[in-house]
């Protein structure tokens, strides 16, 4: 064996990187493959919304930012949203811990229920629960006797909005319970805690993370919300519903500034939001 | 041999493909392919009947019909050039207004209709309500009543023409703006015929319907006085003094629309995209013993013939048309 061999100089000669594999990958058909695909998908999704973002002129989009109806209507979208996600993490976060950790006969059938919603045609959703509303329906007179009023209301907005965000939020956090290994929660228990004391102390705050990720899916699918909302209540305004009243009113130059607002604050929203929750370390386990 | 065989098969099968999308050019004069008719919503029960029978009559037609606030579908053909070969409003003067010149060259007044207050058996006070004393119980706290959008919807701008009406021939000063004060902007649906599942579903006590659209689908009303009903043109000269404001082209912009009776207009669209098979639609529509009939039954009284307003309108309709009309104003 030549003393004077080197790895380093065998490695750089052969042009491998670190692990033995070639560094150089430009002729594998595959890089080529992930490249294209890549670029597909993101002209996809960009190519529409920075057509729309840059059709109105800066004027229509002064004009109504100052249209208090317009900031009435995204303001009404974005804390309706807002509450929907809230509600979904308080009934949602014990329903999808037991689906992450036990499992009991009829298991695959209640999670395809809580994907319902997902695939149930919006207006659907609308009329089923303005059917369960009404004067007509048992419970519609009960919660008209004690004062709660869905046909046209922020309640029924939220209602709405929680039937359809509810998967999305339930679905993120059992994934993220999932990925906390029973052990710990078993030590805990082992050492005289109990099940809430566990859950609080060991379980939450290794899953907090993605029970904030859960809201964001849960706030983004609630605010994008139309189809079911406007059957449930046309006014008050939501933003999704002013934009469609005012295209079909008025056509798409007074629209679109609406649209371009709302995506803009709801980027600006869930940026921030991505921010305070900072990258998880690998876990190293 | 077996091979050939198989080739030719195939041959056959793409040929097909070729000569089939051909043939409607070699097939004759039939009324054949897609007709979009945008109409609106109260018209929506007898336009489906007459779709069923149309189609049957002429099995290569296919209608597509799109419902909604008349102002509105006017304003989607003439603001957003969505194709459409048919227009059918519930006020005749949206045509007018939105659609002539520019979209289309003719109007036929073809139907009548009123307003009636609907409720149903569950609606609050439905055992006392009458004519003589809807206004009251419409201004009681707790009544949820409600009509459409007057900015997109005849139907809607109508219920308060009907309103103020009501306050002139009632001699109750105030009385519009009490009435309006009970009833909040959630009750305001974008087309009437909405009012009528909040209705059945029980989230609405009362709505201001067409006569029509009561009948279609099963509720009770209350039949008003021609002189607030809006349903007889001999009182269009007291119609008229209800004035409702409605938003024009451009947020913040205004129109004011006049009290006038419910008359119904249609037209095709200029340029359309299967003018044979509209004209043949409108020729079954209009006929006495064909839409006209439909419309009859279902509880719309039509205008039998139908009018239009000038000799030399009748004279740039379409052929087949042209007889089913008289000139009257």
């Amino acid at each position: 064996m030549n003393p004077f061999f080197s790895a380093r100089g065998y490695y750089k000669e052969n042009k491998l990187n670190v692990y033995g594999m070639k560094k150089k990958i430009g002729k594998d058909p595959w890089f080529f493959i992930t490249l294209f695909c890549s670029v597909t998908v993101v002209t996809f999704i960009l190519f529409p919304l920075i057509e729309m973002v840059t059709q109105p002129s800066l004027q229509d989009l002064k004009d109504t930012a100052g249209d208090t109806d317009v900031l009435r209507s995204i303001w009404l979208s974005i804390y309706t949203s807002g509450l929907a996600a809230v509600i979904s993490f308080i009934i949602g976060t014990p329903f999808a811990y037991l689906l992450a950790r036990k499992n009991f006969f009829g298991k695959k059938v209640v999670e395809s229920i809580i994907d319902l919603p997902i695939m149930i045609p919006h207006p659907v959703v609308g009329i089923a629960i303005l059917g369960l509303a009404g004067k007509n329906h048992w419970l519609g007179q009960f919660m008209q006797s004690i004062g709660i009023h869905i046909m046209g209301t922020v309640t029924g907005i939220v209602t709405v909005l929680t039937f359809v965000g509810l998967p999305f939020y339930v679905n993120t956090v059992k994934t993220g319970f999932e990925a906390i290994p029973v052990r710990l929660e078993n030590v805990s228990r082992s050492l005289g805690a109990s099940m809430s004391g566990t859950f609080l102390r060991v379980t939450f705050p290794l899953a907090w993370r993605s029970m904030l990720v859960g809201m964001i899916m849960c706030c983004a699918r609630a605010i994008s919300e139309f189809g079911a909302v406007v059957i449930v209540a046309y006014h008050p305004m939501i933003a999704p519903v002013m934009i469609y009243e005012r295209f079909t009113a008025y056509g798409l130059r007074y629209s679109q500034p609406v649209a371009v607002w709302l995506i803009f604050v709801c980027l600006a929203l869930f940026i921030l939001l991505r921010i305070v929750s900072p990258v998880k370390e690998k876990s190293g386990d | 041999m077996k091979r050939i065989g198989l080739l030719a098969k195939w041959i056959f099968c793409l040929s097909l493909f070729v000569v089939l999308p051909l043939s409607p050019m070699v097939a004759g004069a039939e009324p054949q392919g897609d007709v979009v008719i945008f109409h609106a919503g109260s018209l929506t029960v007898p336009f489906a009947k007459m779709e069923k029978v149309f189609e049957a009559k002429y099995p290569k037609v296919d209608i597509l019909r799109e419902a909604g606030g008349s102002t509105k579908m006017a304003r989607m053909i003439s603001e957003l050039n969505k194709p459409a070969d048919i227009m059918a409003s519930a006020d005749y003067k949206v045509i007018d207004k939105a659609l002539i010149p520019a979209k289309a060259a003719w109007n036929i007044r073809f139907a009548t209709n009123q307003l009636v207050l609907c409720y149903t058996d569950k609606s609050k006070f439905a055992s006392e309500v009458n004519a003589d004393n809807w206004y009251d119980i419409l201004e009681r706290k707790g009544v949820i009543w409600g009509h459409s959008d007057p900015n997109l919807d005849p139907c809607g701008y109508r219920s308060l023409m009907v309103l103020q009406l009501a306050e002139k021939h009632y001699a109750k000063a105030g009385l519009y703006d009490r009435l309006i004060a009970n009833r909040p902007k959630k009750n305001i649906r974008p087309k009437s015929v909405e009012l009528v599942s909040l209705l059945k579903t029980g989230n609405m006590d009362y709505a201001w319907e067409y006569l029509s659209v009561a009948v279609q689908h099963g509720l009770k009303y209350l039949l008003l006085p021609d002189e607030i009903n809006l349903g007889n043109y001999k009182m269009d000269a007291f119609y008229k003094k209800a004035e409702v404001k409605v938003t024009g082209k451009k947020p913040g912009t205004w129109i004011t629309r006049k009290g006038k009776s419910c008359t119904y207009g249609i037209t095709m669209i200029k340029n359309s995209k299967n003018p044979e098979a509209a004209e043949a639609f409108l020729a079954y529509l209009l006929d006495p013993e064909g839409g006209l009939k439909v419309l009859k039954d279902m509880g719309q009284p039509p205008f039998i013939p139908c009018r239009v307003s000038s000799e030399k309108i009748k004279t740039d309709l379409p052929g087949s048309i042209k007889g089913l009309v008289e000139v009257k104003n």
